[in-house]
């Protein structure tokens, strides 16, 4: 039996933010099936965890990859934390793999020294993938600006490359 | 790794074209079809797929790539079957080329 490919991997990378999720479907070694954000009303967790359930259900991911939000220094609501724990459990009652990078590791792996701003990370991310993710990339924030929910995208794109990286013992400089 | 049935989605994403917009350049009145094609809750005509090859200039292996994975592992079994059957028959000049055609299958689904 042959051995499968280290790069043939479908990622489901999902970051959770105060409106929604942002969510990566990656394939192979860099095809972006999708890379979207999902925006949520009412009781959001459980809207989240329906929307999460179905995408699991329709993308039939090999592993999903999520922030390790119950990391010593890790800055995400109790929200956010108990969403979190809930996708995990949901995600391996259907038998997929899960993966957790902390933000941290995330920054250290993409940015010099790890110091950055979230924006830094995202702009990184677009030249990465200038055709599908170029477009998406928000103008940066101004202090009496609220977070465009379109910077979970890029999270979860940092996620799921985070993973392919790991995967594949590549070092972030080839990326660029 | 399975592919996904179809890549219209992402296909039509990157051509940033709307569901309507290509609904429209298929003849359709609305994307209700279309957002069904794309969620794989059913398989489109094969007018239809051979329009969609037109419109995003991608042969339509490509864009079903799972469904033709699934059809060619189909083939590929039944190749193996076939030839074993050629093998067992009585050798003549049509054998050769007909074991060559069965070996291009099988070893074109290794690639």
């Amino acid at each position: 039996m042959t051995q499968p490919n280290k790069k043939d991997f479908r990622i489901l990378s999902i970051a959770p933010s105060y409106r929604g999720f942002g969510f990566v479907v990656l394939e192979g070694e860099e095809t972006i099936v999708e890379a979207t954000d999902k925006t949520v009303k009412g009781d959001k967790n459980a809207q989240v965890l329906k929307k999460v359930e179905a995408l699991i259900a329709h993308y039939q991911p090999d592993v999903l990859v999520m922030e390790n939000t119950s990391v010593e220094g890790s800055r995400r609501w109790p929200r956010i934390r108990t969403l979190c724990k809930q996708i995990t459990k949901r995600a391996e009652l259907r038998k997929v793999r899960v993966k957790l990078y902390s933000r941290e590791q995330v920054m250290k792996t993409f940015l010099p020294n790890g110091q950055g701003t979230k924006h830094d990370l995202a702009e990184i991310m677009a030249k990465r993938f200038p055709e599908q993710l170029g477009s998406q990339l928000p103008p940066k924030r101004k202090f009496y600006m609220n977070e465009d929910p379109r910077m979970a995208i890029f999270d979860a794109v940092a996620l799921a490359l985070m993973f392919r990286l790991k995967r594949t013992n590549q070092k972030p400089q080839t990326l660029d | 790794m399975t592919r996904l049935p179809n890549y219209l989605r992402t296909t039509r994403k990157r051509t940033a074209l709307s569901q309507e917009e290509v609904a429209f350049l298929l003849g359709n009145h609305g994307g209700a079809k279309l957002c069904r094609h794309e969620r794989f809750a059913c398989l489109p005509k094969l007018e239809t797929i051979l329009a969609f090859e037109a419109i995003y200039h991608k042969p339509a292996s490509e864009l079903f790539a799972g469904l033709y994975q699934e059809i060619q592992r189909g083939i590929v079994a039944r190749a193996k079957i076939l030839a074993h059957k050629i093998e067992c028959e009585k050798p003549n000049r049509h054998a050769a080329l007909r074991r060559q055609t069965l070996i291009n299958i099988t070893s074109k689904s290794l690639n």
